[in-house]
């Protein structure tokens, strides 16, 4: 018997399950007739139980091979690596979203997920540069005055 | 109101819709930007139709519900063209609505005939799309005087069915289909309960009692995921969209026309093929035009020139994908339920204009109802006429590489999805349901029932809190024959799956159709509609010929 993805991604949904179904029993019951709040997500948590639960025993039952399950030994963690910038990125972008605003902050994440992703040159940079700021400043131009959506100014530009 | 009544009222609304869309200019400026920017959708691989419309919809919060709905039925119309124009100059699908359509159109290309095979695929799907559209106009008002007869109970069966069609017909393994499906059921209970107006799973964030909006959920699991995929491989994501990224041809539109017009039983087979994939929930042009290809070289006389850039074989994938369109706007206008991820997210853009599509919709906002019909119309005379100029847009989109469209998009998804409330934390949202989407689909989770899921949830649950505070006993939900019928349908649907898998010949694969249509065929005996009683003991009488001729060949084989 080996561990494989499906293994671990049952049992993650059975604590997910675990959690919220407790947590379902907190949900305040104003005393109204008919159908309770908690009803419905109860329903859709046991089912999503009783499901996990079969992945689980599926996952132990199935005869495959450690690398089509998925075996942790054999995995590619480097497949990941530009999806992980591209996370890494957007939690930068929205986290000083605030201080930078839309505009400036959007240029920063334009030009940085592409430099991360296409390399670094001064040519490379160019180009990445003039892409960020003609493809971000004609989004905010188009929202800010075509849609008229007050997008986040940021602190920065209120400052100066 | 008499019948003569009805019918001038009807004439006067399609065209007062009429007028709407086509004496608007602003609306047909939208339609012509959104046709073309479908087309573009469609022709980069990696870039799906859904992906199209789901994009567009923040550039349609400022507009009307109509001029919204016209432009996101242009990116739908014109990104089946889009795939037809790559996958026939490169050989590249562009969509996977248009791999059927690789199959000869490709080789026709390369036998020197660029210009017809542009043309075979353009016109049939333009003609399908008509055919489709007349169908639409006809067949939604029918269905939704049908939908009239649904209480709570049978509404809340049909969700079910829906969504369990959606993870039969997503592929794969069925649990994690289901799983997905309940995963975005649950997502759709947090926060405020419509019913109580009590907190659910808020956890004490305050944010979290508006609940996740539907729109950044989509984005984030459709879009979001999507461009984290296509920029995984280093490699690929800096070298150009196509290496092979054709050239400029000459659509040859009359000799297309003729050739297609001489084959028109292929066409219409395909097209209705095309409208009923459409209206079963979740089954898009991507299954309809690998159905009507085959059916297509199934009846030809030149089965062996199938592959080798047959007419036949581009006329058919063409014409039902087209009209795939068409049988999907039809359960989204007809019942509220979204026949695909498009029509899912056209859904959402009626919700954001308050407007809440069910078999109510078509009388209460006829104008709009039709308006829809007339802009699908509409949108196949701009996919025709602006061929020629989107191949050249093609042409210089294909040399950009993945990384840099990947790059501005996700920022692009960040400023629409804040455009929606003004509020970061449906940034925040996209990117978490964009993450779950992301390692689902590396783990082998189909996200199509999640999105169904998400969009369906607040409604299965008001229609079962209907349902139950009318009455408390569940067992209606088995004796209502609509109900049944649907609940009967969703379990022959998680079937199906074993059904496909089963050998040929074997006892459940042989029992499977029989007993399915033998179990359809028992609520709609107690429908009190002489129809459908006729109906009825027809499919009673089809699936005892089924088990006889089975019986008959078993014994055969025996002896």
């Amino acid at each position: 018997m080996k561990i494989n993805k499906d293994t671990i991604v049952s049992i993650f949904l059975l604590i997910f399950c675990g959690i919220m179904i407790n947590s379902s029993y907190y949900i305040e019951d104003p005393g109204y007739q008919g159908m309770k709040a908690s009803f419905w997500p109860r329903i859709i948590l046991w089912l999503l139980s009783i499901m996990s639960l079969v992945m689980l025993v599926k996952s132990f039952a199935d005869n495959v091979d450690s690398i089509k399950a998925g075996s942790f030994s054999k995995i590619n963690y480097m497949q990941f690596k530009n999806a992980l910038i591209c996370f890494g990125m957007f939690i930068f972008f929205l986290t000083f979203l605030e201080y930078l605003g839309m505009l400036i902050g959007g240029i920063l994440f334009v030009f940085g997920l592409l430099t991360f992703l296409g390399g670094f040159s001064i040519k490379k940079s160019t180009n990445h540069l003039i892409i960020s700021v003609v493809t971000i400043g004609v989004m905010w131009s188009i929202f800010t005055f075509g849609l008229k959506v007050i997008l986040p100014e940021g602190e920065l530009i209120r400052i100066w | 109101m008499n019948l003569s009544e009805f019918g001038k009222n009807m004439i006067d609304v399609i065209l007062q819709a009429f007028a709407s869309i086509v004496f608007d200019p602003v609306t047909l400026g939208l339609m012509l930007v959104g046709t073309l920017a479908g087309i573009l959708a469609g022709a980069i691989p990696g870039f799906t139709i859904a992906m199209g419309v789901i994009l567009t919809l923040p550039f349609t919060f400022g507009m009307t519900a109509i001029q919204g709905l016209a432009t996101m039925l242009g990116v739908f119309v014109g990104g089946f063209s889009g795939g037809l124009m790559s996958c026939m100059l490169t050989g590249i699908p562009g969509t996977p609505s248009s791999v059927a359509t690789t199959f000869d159109g490709f080789p026709l290309v390369r036998s020197g005939k660029p210009g017809l095979a542009l043309g075979l695929g353009l016109w049939s799907s333009f003609f399908g799309g008509m055919i489709s559209a007349v169908i639409l106009v006809a067949l939604a008002p029918q269905l939704a005087f049908l939908g009239l007869e649904f209480g709570p109970w049978d509404y809340f069966s049909l969700i079910i069915f829906a969504l369990t069609i959606t993870v039969s017909l997503s592929g794969g393994n069925i649990v994690k289909g289901l799983i997905a499906g309940l995963l975005g059921l649950f997502a759709a209970t947090v926060g405020e309960d419509e019913i109580n107006g009590v907190a659910r799973f808020t956890f004490g964030f305050d944010e979290f009692r508006q609940g996740f909006a539907f729109l950044p959920v989509l984005i984030g699991l459709f879009a979001f995921s999507q461009l984290l995929t296509d920029v995984e491989d280093g490699k690929r994501a800096k070298s150009p969209l196509m290496e092979k990224s054709g050239t400029l041809v000459r659509v040859e539109h009359r000799q297309a026309i003729a050739i297609i017009l001489k084959r028109w039983i292929n066409l219409f087979r395909s097209s209705f093929i095309g409208i009923f994939t459409g209206i079963l929930p979740a089954a898009g042009g991507s299954i309809s035009n690998i159905l009507a290809y085959d059916q297509a070289k199934k009846a030809s006389k030149n089965r062996s020139n199938f592959g080798k850039g047959e007419y036949d074989g581009i006329v058919a994938p063409e014409a039902a994908n087209n009209a795939t369109a068409g049988g999907a706007l039809i359960m989204m206008m007809a019942l509220g339920i979204p026949g695909d991820i498009v029509t899912a997210v056209m859904l959402g853009a009626l919700m954001i204009h308050n407007i809440i599509p069910g078999p109510t919709f078509i009388q209460d906002e006829p104008l709009l109802a039709y308006g829809v019909f007339i802009a699908f119309f509409v949108a196949h005379f701009f996919m025709v006429g602006l061929q020629a100029f989107s191949l050249r847009i093609f042409l210089l989109v294909t040399k950009i590489p993945m990384y840099v469209l990947a790059s501005v998009i996700l920022a692009y998804c960040a400023i629409g999805v804040f455009a929606l409330h003004n509020v970061v934390f449906d940034i925040w949202v996209m990117f978490f349901f964009g993450v779950i989407g992301y390692f689902m689909k590396k783990l082998g989770f189909p996200l199509a029932p999640m999105i169904l899921g998400v969009v369906l949830g607040k409604l299965a649950e008001l229609n079962l809190a209907r349902a139950t505070g009318i009455s408390d006993d569940l067992l209606l939900f088995f004796l209502r024959p609509w109900s049944l019928f649907f609940l009967i349908m969703a379990v022959i649907s998680v079937i199906f799956p074993f059904y496909q898998d089963a050998e040929k010949g074997s006892k459940f694969s042989n029992i499977y159709v029989p007993a399915s249509v033998f179990a359809l065929a028992i609520p709609l005996l107690f429908m009190e509609s002489i129809t459908r009683l006729i109906i009825a003991l027809i499919m009673i009488g089809i699936s005892f010929y089924f088990v006889y001729k089975s019986f008959i060949k078993n014994k055969a084989l025996i002896n």
